[in-house]
C-alpha cells in the first residue's frame, strides 16, 4: 500500500464516521433477519414438510453469496465478467471427484474448493486484467470456452456426461438442514466481507478504479494489483458455492456448472438490485430466485426460462440501469436499513 | 512435404469460411464499437433458415446465401432500432451493449431450442462429401466452394467500402466518428446500416456453415469464440487484420487437428486469444488502446 490519500479521487466520498458507527438500526435489522433464517428450519420439526422451503431458501442464499461476489469485480471494480461461472465450475469439480474417489466429504473440501478458485483468478486475471473494457468481458468468455472443452475430455471426472455422487446420509427431514446452514453462513460471510470492501482503502481504490482507471494509477492506487485480488475475491466465494452446491445436486457435469445462465444471471441479479451496492445484489438475488420460481411452476419450461432471463436483462439495461437500491438513492428514498453505502 | 502441404490446404480451405463470419463482427465493432456477443447467434439462426430451405424445398445452401443476407439484414436493423439506438448516448456504452449483446444471444439460443431442439443439423447437398483430387493432393468439395463464395462475397465488401459513397461513409465512420460527423455523414443512420450489413454478413456465412459444420442452438458459444479470437488476432475494427487472423488460425488449427484429433482443434481459437491479449492485446493490426473503452 502507499501513502497517498485516496482523497485524491474527488468523485468518491468517504462516510463520515458518526454516521457509520451511530447506525444501529440497520445492523439490528441485518442481525434479526440473519437470527430468523438461522431458526428457520426448526418449523420442520414443529410442522413437517418445509422441504420446498429449505430448498428455496438455500437456494436463494447461493445466488445471494454468488452474486455479492460478482459484485466485486463487476460491480465495485467496473470489470464486468461473463466468464464466473468457472469458478463455480472448479470448486465443484474439486469437492465432487475428491467425493467421489476419496470420500471426503465436500463440507470438508469446500473453502479449498474457494481456494482453487481463488487461484485461478489471480492466474486469469494476471492475463486477463491488463485489457479493460470489451477485451476483458471477451477474454472471460473464452475462459469459459476454454474450461468446456477441458472438461469435456477428461476421463477422470467422467468427461461431458459427467459422474453420479452419493447423497448425503441423513433422514429426508434433515437432509437439507447441513446445505441449508453452509449456504446460510456462506451468504452472510460473502455480504460481510462485501461490505467491508467497500468501506475499506481497497474498496475506494476499486470504486475509483471503475470511474478511471488512469487517474485511479495517477493518484498512486496500485490499480492493477487491485484488480487481480479483486477478480481473485470475487472467484472464492463462487468456488466454495459451487463445492457446496454439486453435493447438494449430486451430479457433476459440465453442462450443470458450466452454464452461460449461472453467469447471466450473475449479471442479471446485480442489476436489478443495483451494481455496485452491498444490498443490490441480494435483493436481486432474491427477486430473480422468486421471479424464476414463479415462471418455472407456471410455465414449467427450461428452454423459455433462458428467454424469460435474456429479455429481462434487455428491459433491465434499457429502462432501469441502476436498479433498485442504485434508483433509490438517487432519489434519495433508500430506507435507512438498507442503506448500507 | 506432400503430407504438410494437404494439411495446409485443409487449414485455408476454412480461412475463408471463417474470414466471412468474423467480417461483420469487425464491421459493427469498427464503426460502432459494439462487441456483438450475438453475432454468432445469427450465424445459428442463418443456418438453420438455410437448414429449412434446403429440407423443405430443396434450395441448395450456397444458393440460400441470397435469402439468408436480406433476411438477416432486415433483422440487424430491426435489432438496432429496437435496441441499440437507445443506448447510444450512455456513458457506460461499451459495457451495456456487451451485456446488451449478450442477452440476445440467450434468446436467441432458448427460442432455437425450443422451437427446433437441441439436435445437431446439418444440411446435406451431394457436395458436402465430395473431394477434388489435384494430383495427390486433395480440396473437400464442399469447403472448396465455401471458400469461392466467402471470398467472392468479401471482394464485394471491400468493393463496397472502397469505390461507393455508403462504403466511404462507413470507412470515415470507422476511422472517427466525430470527424465524419463534423463533414456531414449522417453517422446513426450509418451505424444502423452497418448494422444491418454485418447482420446480413452473419446470414451468408450461416447459409455456408450449414453444411461445413454441425450446428445446434448452442454452437454460438463456439463460434462465437471463435470469431472473437479471430478478430482479437488481427486487431479490432482491421477488417483486412481479421482475414489474415482468420487464415493463420485455421491452418494453426489444421495442424493441431492434424496432430491431436479434430476434438482438440478449437482449443487453437481459445488460446490464442489468451496469448494474444497477454504479448499483443492490440492485435496485429489494430491500434493501440483500440480496445479498452
Amino acid at each position: 500500500m502507499t501513502n497517498h490519500p485516496p482523497k485524491a479521487v474527488d468523485s468518491v466520498k468517504i462516510p463520515p464516521s458518526k454516521k457509520f458507527m451511530g447506525n444501529k438500526s440497520r445492523s439490528i435489522f441485518a442481525i434479526l433477519i440473519f437470527l430468523i433464517l438461522l431458526l428457520f428450519p426448526l418449523t420442520q420439526f414443529i410442522f413437517g414438510g418445509m422441504n420446498y422451503w429449505l430448498h428455496l431458501l438455500l437456494y436463494a442464499f447461493m445466488y445471494i453469496a454468488m452474486a455479492s461476489s460478482w459484485n466485486i469485480i463487476g460491480g465495485y471494480t467496473g470489470y464486468v465478467s461473463l466468464g464466473h461461472n468457472v469458478f463455480f465450475t472448479a470448486g465443484a469439480y474439486i469437492a465432487g471427484l475428491l467425493w467421489v474417489y476419496q470420500g471426503i466429504s465436500p463440507f470438508i473440501i469446500a473453502p479449498f474448493g474457494g481456494l482453487i478458485a481463488f487461484l485461478i483468478g489471480l492466474v486469469f486475471g494476471l492475463i486477463t486484467l491488463r485489457t479493460s473494457g470489451s477485451a476483458f468481458i471477451i477474454s472471460s468468455i473464452a475462459l469459459t470456452s476454454l474450461a468446456a472443452i477441458l472438461l469435456d475430455k477428461w476421463e477422470l471426472a467422467g468427461g461431458a456426461n459427467g459422474l453420479s455422487l452419493n447423497l448425503i446420509d441423513l433422514p429426508l427431514n434433515t437432509a437439507k438442514f447441513p446445505f441449508y446452514y453452509a449456504f446460510l453462513l456462506l451468504a452472510a460471510l460473502t455480504v460481510f466481507v462485501s461490505y467491508r470492501i467497500k468501506h475499506s482503502k481497497f474498496g475506494l481504490g476499486l470504486r475509483a478504479i471503475s470511474q478511471d482507471d488512469v487517474k485511479a494509477e495517477v493518484a498512486g492506487i496500485p490499480t492493477n494489483n487491485y484488480k487481480i485480488l479483486a477478480f481473485a475475491i470475487s472467484g472464492l466465494f463462487i468456488g466454495i458455492a459451487g463445492s457446496l452446491w454439486v453435493y447438494y445436486l449430486t451430479y457433476l457435469r459440465p453442462g450443470l456448472f458450466l452454464a452461460l445462465g449461472i453467469s447471466a444471471n450473475l449479471v442479471l441479479m446485480s442489476l436489478i438490485g443495483g451494481k455496485g451496492t452491498v444490498v443490490g445484489p441480494v435483493i436481486g438475488a432474491v427477486i430473480m430466485i422468486a421471479i424464476n420460481e414463479f415462471f418455472v411452476s407456471q410455465l414449467g419450461s427450461s428452454a423459455m426460462n433462458i428467454v424469460a432471463i435474456g429479455v429481462l436483462l434487455i428491459l433491465v439495461l434499457l429502462f432501469f440501469p441502476e436498479g433498485i437500491i442504485g434508483t433509490l438513492k438517487s432519489n434519495k428514498k433508500l430506507p435507512k436499513i438498507l442503506d448500507w453505502e | 512435404m506432400e503430407q504438410f502441404l494437404q494439411i495446409l490446404i485443409l487449414g485455408l480451405s476454412l480461412g475463408g469460411v471463417y474470414a466471412l463470419m468474423s467480417s461483420g463482427l469487425t464491421l459493427i465493432f469498427g464503426v460502432m464499437r459494439i462487441v456483438n456477443l450475438a453475432h454468432a447467434s445469427f450465424i445459428v439462426v442463418a443456418a438453420y433458415i438455410s437448414y429449412w430451405a434446403f429440407k423443405l424445398i430443396g434450395m441448395d445452401p450456397i444458393l440460400s446465401v441470397i435469402i439468408t443476407f436480406p433476411i438477416m439484414f432486415l433483422v440487424g436493423l430491426l435489432v438496432y432500432k429496437l435496441i441499440f439506438a437507445k443506448v447510444i448516448e450512455s456513458s457506460r456504452f461499451v459495457e451495456i451493449t456487451v451485456l446488451l449483446t449478450f442477452a440476445l444471444s440467450l434468446i436467441i439460443e432458448g427460442l432455437l431450442n425450443y422451437f427446433f431442439t437441441g439436435i445437431y443439423r446439418s444440411t446435406t447437398p451431394i457436395y458436402c462429401t465430395e473431394c477434388l483430387y489435384f494430383g495427390n493432393l486433395y480440396f473437400p468439395e464442399g469447403q472448396f466452394y465455401a471458400t469461392i463464395v466467402s471470398v467472392i462475397i468479401l471482394l464485394g465488401l471491400f468493393l463496397f467500402l472502397r469505390y461507393t459513397r455508403l462504403g466511404n461513409a462507413i470507412r470515415a465512420t470507422t476511422q472517427n466518428r466525430t470527424a465524419a460527423k463534423t463533414v456531414g455523414v449522417n453517422v446513426d443512420r450509418i451505424s444502423m446500416l452497418t448494422f444491418g450489413i454485418g447482420t446480413g454478413l452473419a446470414g451468408a456465412s450461416g447459409s455456408l456453415v450449414s453444411f461445413l459444420f454441425t450446428f445446434y442452438p448452442a454452437k454460438h458459444m463456439d463460434w462465437g469464440t471463435i470469431i472473437l479470437a479471430l478478430i482479437v488476432l488481427g486487431g479490432m475494427g482491421s477488417l483486412f487484420g481479421s482475414l489474415v487472423g482468420s487464415f493463420i488460425l485455421s491452418v494453426i488449427a489444421a495442424f493441431v487437428s492434424y496432430y491431436f484429433g479434430p476434438t482438440w482443434s478449437p482449443i487453437t481459437f481459445y488460446s490464442a486469444l489468451f496469448i494474444i491479449l497477454l504479448i499483443r492485446p492490440q492485435g496485429l493490426f489494430g491500434k493501440k488502446m483500440e480496445l479498452s473503452r
